[in-house]
């Protein structure tokens, strides 16, 4: 029941979530407005999706105080915040496509008997209430994503949520629909709901927020700021954190040699089947390392997949090393000599059921063949081997990968692809959730290669990582790879403006 | 106040499958118990029966491990394709099919030596089994058609086949109008071990030996492993993922169709629409209870052998068979649940901290 004397609609003091391996949220704090609308920034990674899961009663916090409408809550369920009056719209939707509309809305929280054409009136009549057009007795199935979104927030509003959880509701619109939300979420917030709104876009962060607050590695760094006030170029440093954190000292300059790396006109699509790597042209020689700044999901991890043979190009060339790979498989990329960190470790660089020494040798398992089996003792001698020389703390090679800490995943990856004597290594975030000293191991690592006279392409999150190693910089946004800096000169706010889309090549 | 709370470990017990698979036959005899109890036997007869049926003579051995072949061979296949993530639920089809291939070559070998016929049938019943897994393989590497529904709906032809040839083609002249095939000849029986056990023990071990070896051992099981661990990590290595579930269900189908042709050359006096008699279907419990791997199979498969064994062994005393399947579902039930229990620790977590009647909370949060 709200209590009139608070205005907070959602209050949360302190939230600790730990998975095995990982903090995703270390005190974390957030605090709603009732009848407002509340951006959470953050980058991937940073805790937001944890904190919605505890504030949307998915996952219980380890400690920390939840207090919706003035009343301190304890979840055990999302049934539990439901009721509470907290609904979430999660970005896999959770409907059931042979099920109408109406029936999905009521999914579960329907009378006993179901009288459809009533029940069917009744959604109608809720879905005009708040502009949200969506025929009742359309199968979900035969809807667009747009329409299936609308179709989850009206399962919230049919429960009565107060508070709306929206997890980066415009990846799947279009602009238009994205703009038509927007007034959607203006009119709920007009009622006297409030609306948690997640993105990392800064320019609908600024169209359809009043407050922002940003989290970065599990903690809330800025809370409750007005969105009115602030520039997007400041909320997204905030959110790849502040000036001279945790990078050591630029390397000192190195000779370039030739091209190990040349994009032209590359487009690819990305995994929802959207262009999301527009027009790109790119160069890495020998002995440099380029950075990709740019805030998550602009088409970098298409930009690495698409290198390393993971998605197929609609267009363009890609030549690594001499040799054009476009439309070629992984395995010739790395006998041409790429070397290739990827942004999920445990799931793409590593097979996570599998133990140390067969993730170890998944470069080079060929060379390690007798006949038709593997040479068992060989493949252990390798292991033994990278895990000596590159520093990884490990129990026993037989053990499961899973059992390795994030720093130590990162080293045994990092050491079977450099051993391989790469042309070309391209890491994306290679440092991210790392401690102080694993990003300081790996990033010397980045500087040996080029030293070394290898080329590096290195896509990261943190700027004063990028502004610190690279030796050219470009930042992207929306799928374009947006103009080059140069990282000895350059500002961060200049960059950020770059970032946040108010570069003139945008829109 | 303190509350247990389930904590995932961060590495798996040494040896809690087979505390598991234990625990689950300990929570099924308990169980069956109580069932047995209830419709008015004396559960220690029953079960005293049960074991000296199965396990208390040679015969009574031999039977058992006759019954482990076929169980062990539909699990290795089911468990292959698991290794890399498939479902192969048509290991009943594919014995069917094993089996209609190896009769085939018993009618068309009639004049041959027995060594001669055997193999014949052996690898007959291996090619039939693989083909009868080819469809499935080919929709589900090619257009990426879920293997489950096309290898299961596949079970259903194996039977209607089986059924057209022995009411026609097949049909033993002498058998009066029943829809029965002839006997095989005595030359294309299997030869004895010991007792009433068969040489097909031998060749299921060794089939089982062999497949370990390729799944742990051979680049190309490691590959497997790699594509069953993670899809997108295999892509990456540059495995080519189709060739692999390619392979892969083939090789499951011509596994379960060798336990076919053993079947019918060591157990049965014919070919019957009920050769494959549920074997296909129990192998994915043998699979899931073994987690796929192939060293453990065996011993699941002698377990589920005897259980098969001392349940048909008990109508003597007025129990239905039906009480072997009931087991078999209990021991497959309780080691999932002790499987999924050994995973987690239990951890005493203090309540008061969160306690939404505490007192300590409203200073904190200021309400």
């Amino acid at each position: 029941m709200p209590d009139a004397a608070s205005e907070d609609a959602v209050l949360l003091r302190g939230i600790w979530k730990r998975f095995p391996g990982v903090v995703a949220n270390a005190g974390a704090n957030l605090r709603v407005r009732r009848g407002t609308i509340h951006a959470v920034l953050g980058e991937n990674g940073a805790g937001k999706s944890t904190l919605m899961n505890v504030l949307s009663g998915v996952y219980r916090p380890d400690e920390g105080d939840l207090v919706i409408d003035g009343r301190a809550r304890r979840f055990s369920s999302p049934a539990d915040a439901i009721a509470a009056g907290v609904g979430m719209v999660h970005q896999e939707f959770r409907l059931v496509p042979t099920f109408t509309v109406a029936e999905n809305v009521v999914l579960g929280a329907s009378p006993l008997r179901i009288d459809k054409r009533d029940i069917s009136a009744r959604v109608d009549a809720l879905a005009d209430q708040y502009g949200l057009a969506a025929d009742p007795t359309r199968p979900v199935w035969q809807l667009s994503m747009g329409e299936r979104q609308r179709v989850e927030i009206l399962k919230a509003l049919w429960r009565d949520a107060r508070v709306l959880i929206l997890d980066e509701p415009t990846a799947v619109l279009t602009p238009a629909e994205a703009d038509e939300l927007g007034g959607i979420i203006r009119r709920m917030a007009d009622e006297g709901r409030s609306v948690i709104f997640i993105s990392h876009k800064l320019d609908e962060v600024k169209a359809f927020c009043d407050e922002a607050t940003v989290l970065r590695g599990g903690k809330t760094v800025a809370e409750s700021l007005d969105v009115r006030e602030i520039e997007p170029t400041r909320m997204a440093e905030l959110m790849v954190g502040d000036a001279g954190a945790s990078v050591a000292e630029r390397p000192a300059p190195h000779p370039v040699g030739k091209p190990v790396l040349e994009l032209r006109g590359v487009n690819a699509l990305g995994s929802r089947g959207l262009p999301a790597l527009i027009d790109a042209d790119l160069t890495v020689n020998e002995g440099e390392i380029v950075g990709i700044a740019g805030v998550s999901g602009n088409g970098q991890r298409e930009l690495a997949d698409v290198v390393a043979g993971l998605t197929p190009t609609t267009s363009g060339s890609i030549v690594l090393a001499g040799v054009d790979v476009a439309g070629r498989p992984p395995r010739v990329r790395f006998k041409a000599g790429l070397a290739y960190i990827p942004e999920d470790r445990l799931g793409v660089g590593l097979a996570p059921a599998l133990s140390v020494v067969d993730n170890a040798i998944l470069r080079s398992y060929r060379a390690h063949r007798r006949g038709p089996l593997l040479a068992v003792e060989r493949c252990k001698r390798f292991c033994e081997g990278l895990v000596e020389k590159f520093g990884v703390k490990v129990g026993n090679v037989d053990d499961r990968i899973g059992s390795l800490s994030g720093g130590n995943l990162q080293r045994l990856l990092l050491g079977r692809e450099l051993s391989g004597e790469p042309r070309l290594v391209l890491a994306a975030q290679p440092t991210r959730g790392l401690d102080v000293q694993g990003v300081r191991a790996i990033q010397q690592l980045l500087v040996d290669q080029r030293d070394a006279d290898t080329g590096v392409l290195l896509i990261s999150e943190d700027l004063d990582e990028l502004l610190t190693l690279a030796d050219r910089l470009f930042v992207m946004s929306e799928g374009r790879l947006l103009a080059e800096f140069d990282p000895t000169t350059a500002t961060r706010a200049e960059i950020g403006a770059a970032m946040a889309g108010a570069d003139g090549a945008m829109r | 106040m303190k509350r247990p709370v389930l904590v995932r470990r961060d590495r798996v017990l040494p040896g809690s499958q087979a505390f598991a698979f234990v625990a689950g036959l300990v929570v099924a005899l308990l169980f069956g118990a109580i069932l047995l109890i209830a419709s008015g036997h004396d559960p220690i007869e029953v079960y005293g029966r049960m074991w000296s049926s199965s396990f208390g003579s040679t015969n009574g051995l031999g039977r058992t491990f006759n019954r482990a072949v076929p169980l062990a061979l539909a699990g290795l296949a089911v468990a292959i394709a698991g290794t890399m993530g498939l479902w192969n639920i048509g290991a009943e089809g594919q014995i069917l099919a094993g089996a209609l291939g190896a009769a085939w070559v018993a009618r068309i070998g009639e004049t041959w030596s027995s060594p001669a016929l055997i193999t014949a049938m052996l690898v007959a019943g291996t090619i039939a089994g693989l083909v009868w897994a080819l469809g499935p393989a080919l929709a589900k590497a090619g257009l990426g058609v879920n293997e489950i529904i096309t290898t299961l709906m596949l079970n259903e032809v194996a039977v209607r086949v089986v059924r057209y040839l022995l009411n026609g083609a097949w049909k033993d002249p002498a058998s009066l109008n029943f829809p029965v095939a002839p006997k095989l000849p005595e030359a294309a029986r299997l030869p004895g071990l010991f007792g009433r056990a068969h040489l097909g023990v031998v060749i299921a071990l060794v089939v089982i030996a062999l497949v370990a070896v390729v799944v742990n051992r051979s680049a190309w099981g490691y590959e497997l492993r790699i594509a069953g661990s993670s899809g997108p990590a295999a892509a990456y290595a540059g495995i080519s993922l189709k060739r692999k579930i390619l392979t892969v269900l083939l090789v499951s189908g011509a596994i379960a169709g060798l336990g076919g042709a053993i079947e019918l050359t060591g157990n049965a006096e014919r070919i019957t629409e009920g050769i494959s008699n549920g074997y296909g279907f129990a192998g994915i419990i043998v699979a899931a209870l073994a987690l796929m791997r192939p060293w453990a199979i065996p011993a699941v498969a002698v377990v589920f052998g005897a259980v098969q064994v001392g349940g048909s062994s008990i109508q003597t005393l007025g129990v239905p068979a039906s009480v072997a399947d009931i087991l078999q579902a209990l021991i497959l039930a309780g080691a999932l649940i002790a499987g999924v229990l050994m995973a987690y620790r239990v951890r005493w977590v203090s309540t008061r901290a969160q306690d939404p009647s505490g007192d300590g909370l409203e200073a904190v949060a200021g309400v």
